[in-house]
């Protein structure tokens, strides 16, 4: 016997929860087509069926792509420091895919690391997640390959399980899940599926042998020929994390803030000395890899990707993580 | 087409014109097109021609990593050409060191992108060999800016919060900087910080100064290629706004950007008629 | 006691160059011309040295109108400032028309050091006809946002 809830049924809560003043993030159809996790002010908003994944993540909703840390005001000698305000507002993620939520506790890690990032925590505390297994995949999919799958549901407070169109099996996860769908949800027998998954595309002994071996191998100069330069991989992916702080204002008063920012721009690892030990876009794109791949997993134990795919989706010249590490699978294969 | 493009860039690379040819590679006919650089002669048939065949190569020519691996060959479409005259002009290549192989194009994009519904450059002009043949109408000013036109209907205040809007979504992830042939400066007005010009907070405010300073470094310069629309993570639609300009400098300099190789760049020179009527 | 509501004084910046509109303000108050206090003046060598950009932080500073001043075709000190001045006027303009920015707010003239007067009617105009327009609310909820 499991717990069911119709997709009426869900929408009125998320009507229910906006009307309690907590902020509902879900997929949205954008006028261009694309579909993209925004806040809705409406359920009828939610767009949760017809594509594969949202391209962008749900980490802007809790690692935000502006924050302000605090401000400051200077008169004459005198400077005051004003303290941001930590978020007060209750959010829910409605349709986030199980490679968006498994990257929430990456992300834990790391804003837990060395120090504690209260912005990050409170939002982290403030968020429930309603993950939707996937019954489909795409082709830029590889949670498989990443010891992730269509029914991960770490991360998620609560997973949902199409049933048919109209009807979901409910698991809640957390108490957070379950104050939520406790009562809202009623017995049945139905069964629901999920998908297979896309195929394994790379073997990932393999890829941890080549990264200890091949920093030097000309590989990686050949992979990022075609690459630009901007920032859409590490901007779109859900646990790319890196930022920088800067202070907006003038003479009388202005801001510190942290932003988004790229291991691939250009001037991502310029010193104040002006040496740039990543100058060229062969090391910056080897240095991705060696991050999520190599460097995260012997800090952290796990890998820094979830294999949603965002990244070779949404790259401008179609090459992306997947790509990469099928191109150095080749050149395994190729060289022995 | 595609086998007079291989053989082509096969006798280049095999006589020693060329050390590398930018081309479209594709990993099957349902993927998308991605950038190959073949040094290798028995590489060509790596390169294909469609109608996926998107992205404007002719930003690779400004990257120095590209730069590095010798005299290059690349195949262009008529609208990326266009690019390729403006750089020759800013003095960024030297037209004898690009090999252009000129692709006759009826239209890329499933569904058929907008820029190519107004398109006048089908056939090549300033290519060093043409491949294919394709009929090439002429279009009037006012079917090259309808999309902006039935833009303009709206009020100002429509207007300007459909640009907020649209720059709210902005994650200033310079996609559309990086992937355009004409904004080459090594360090963009955004990345300089002493002092910060343009905010590089993706804010409402930083990404509408970001937009609008863009748009206006591009001015006289921008080709219409569109690739900045085309990468847009968040489906910003940036075409509008570089049209806008494109628009004026046609109406009030009868200039367009790349396709003739002889006339001035605007910004660059003046005219003592230029109108004034909006000066007291 | 009598009610009095307060006047909207708009804030209007003038990015003038120094060889002629300068002077030329400069000789309206020699000759005691009165003209609104609302503008502030930013003193540039010549109007080709204005970018664009000014005039965005203008208006995310707070400024309700700009005005764009300098020799006039054929007098500048630098013989050609103001041809390229004018010319990217013309083009930006019709950016910030697409934008929706207000381009009633934005004002370019030729003032020469001999237009004391041309300076104190062009300030009093433009006070009254921003006054009348209200503040740029639109501009400043732009840049509050974050």
């Amino acid at each position: 016997m499991s717990q069911i809830i119709t997709k009426s049924s869900l929408l009125r809560l998320a009507d229910k929860w906006l009307a309690e003043q907590k902020r509902v993030i879900g997929p949205r159809s954008a006028p261009s087509g694309q579909v993209l996790y925004a806040e809705v002010e409406d359920a009828a908003e939610l767009s949760l069926a017809g594509y594969i994944r949202p391209a962008n993540s749900i980490k802007d909703y809790i690692f935000p792509r502006h924050e302000k840390l605090y401000s400051y005001k200077i008169n004459g000698r005198n400077i005051e420091l004003i303290d941001a305000e930590l978020s007060t507002v209750e959010q829910v993620f409605i349709g986030a895919r199980p490679c968006d939520a498994a990257a929430m506790p990456i992300l834990d890690r790391i804003f837990n690391w060395d120090c504690s990032d209260d912005f990050f925590n409170r939002r982290r505390e403030l968020s429930t997640i309603i993950t939707f297994a996937c019954k489909e995949h795409d082709d830029y999919c590889f949670c498989t390959s990443v010891n992730s799958g269509p029914e991960d549901s770490r991360g998620s407070d609560v997973i949902l399980f199409e049933i048919d169109d109209e009807k979901y099996e409910v698991r809640s996860l957390t108490d957070k899940g379950k104050k939520l769908f406790d009562g809202n949800t009623e017995e049945s027998d139905k069964i629901s599926s999920v998908g297979p998954g896309p195929e394994i595309c790379f073997d990932l002994k393999k890829i941890k042998q080549f990264l200890d071996e091949g920093f030097e191998s000309p590989l990686w100069k050949k992979i990022s020929l075609g690459c630009i330069g901007c920032g859409v991989c590490t901007y779109t992916c859900p646990t790319c994390h890196c930022f920088d702080i800067v202070d907006e204002g003038n003479s009388s008063g202005g801001e510190r803030v942290r932003n988004w920012d790229s291991c691939q721009f250009s001037m991502f690892t310029k010193h104040a000395s002006g040496h740039n030990p990543r100058s060229s876009s062969s090391q910056r794109g080897r240095q991705r890899i060696y991050h999520k791949f190599q460097i995260y997993p012997e800090k952290f134990g796990k890998l820094l990707c979830t294999g949603c795919g965002n990244c070779s989706r949404d790259c401008p010249v179609s090459s992306g993580v997947k790509s990469v590490l099928q191109a150095v699978q080749k050149s395994i294969m190729e060289n022995g | 087409m595609l086998r007079k493009l291989q053989n082509t860039c096969r006798q280049l690379l095999l006589e020693g014109k060329v050390d590398v040819v930018i081309g479209y590679g594709q990993a099957d006919s349902e993927s998308p097109t991605h950038p190959v650089f073949i040094t290798d002669a028995k590489d060509v048939k790596k390169l294909v021609w469609n109608d996926k065949c998107l992205i404007n190569l002719v930003t690779y020519l400004k990257r120095p990593e590209i730069k590095s691996l010798g005299k290059s060959a690349i195949v262009a479409k008529g609208c990326d050409e266009r690019a390729i005259v403006v750089l020759e002009k800013e003095s960024q290549l030297e037209r004898d060191s690009v090999f252009v192989i000129g692709m006759a194009c009826a239209g890329v994009g499933q569904p058929l992108l907008p820029k190519c519904k107004v398109c006048d450059a089908h056939m090549p002009q300033v290519a060093d060999i043409i491949i294919g043949s394709v009929e090439n109408p002429s279009v009037d000013a006012d079917t090259r800016y309808a999309e902006l036109k039935s833009f303009l209907k709206k009020s100002p205040e429509e207007r300007h919060k459909h640009w907020v809007k649209e720059c709210r979504r902005c994650l200033k992830c310079y996609a559309c900087r990086q992937t355009c042939p004409m904004c080459y400066c090594e360090r963009c007005i955004v990345d300089v910080n002493q002092p910060q010009y343009i905010d590089s907070s993706a804010s409402t405010k930083g990404n509408f100064a970001w937009h609008i300073t863009r748009a206006f470094h591009l001015a006289g310069r921008c080709v219409g290629c569109d690739e900045c629309t085309r990468v847009c993570p968040v489906g910003i639609d940036l075409r509008l706004l570089n049209m806008s300009i494109a628009k004026s400098a046609e109406q009030n300099f009868e200039f367009r950007a790349g396709v003739d190789p002889d006339a001035k760049p605007i910004i660059g020179s003046y005219s003592e008629q230029d109108r004034e009527d909006f000066i007291r | 006691m009598s009610d009095e509501k307060e006047q909207f004084e708009p804030k209007i910046i003038a990015y003038v160059c120094n060889w002629c509109t300068y002077l030329g303000a400069d000789l309206a108050g020699t000759n005691r011309l009165e003209y609104p206090a609302n503008v502030r003046i930013v003193r540039l060598p010549c109007t080709g040295r204005i970018d664009f950009n000014l005039m965005v932080k203008a208006f995310e500073a707070g400024a309700d109108s700009v005005l764009v001043s300098g020799c006039h075709p054929g007098d500048c000190h630098y013989t050609t400032g103001n041809f390229h001045a004018r010319r990217r006027w013309i083009l930006f303009r019709s950016l910030l028309d697409t934008m929706g920015i207000d381009v009633d707010r934005i004002h370019f003239t030729w003032i020469s050091a001999a237009e004391g007067k041309k300076w104190q009617e062009v300030v009093t105009d433009i006070t009254e006809s921003t006054r009348k327009l209200g503040p740029y609310t639109a501009y400043q909820r732009v840049c509050g946002e974050s």
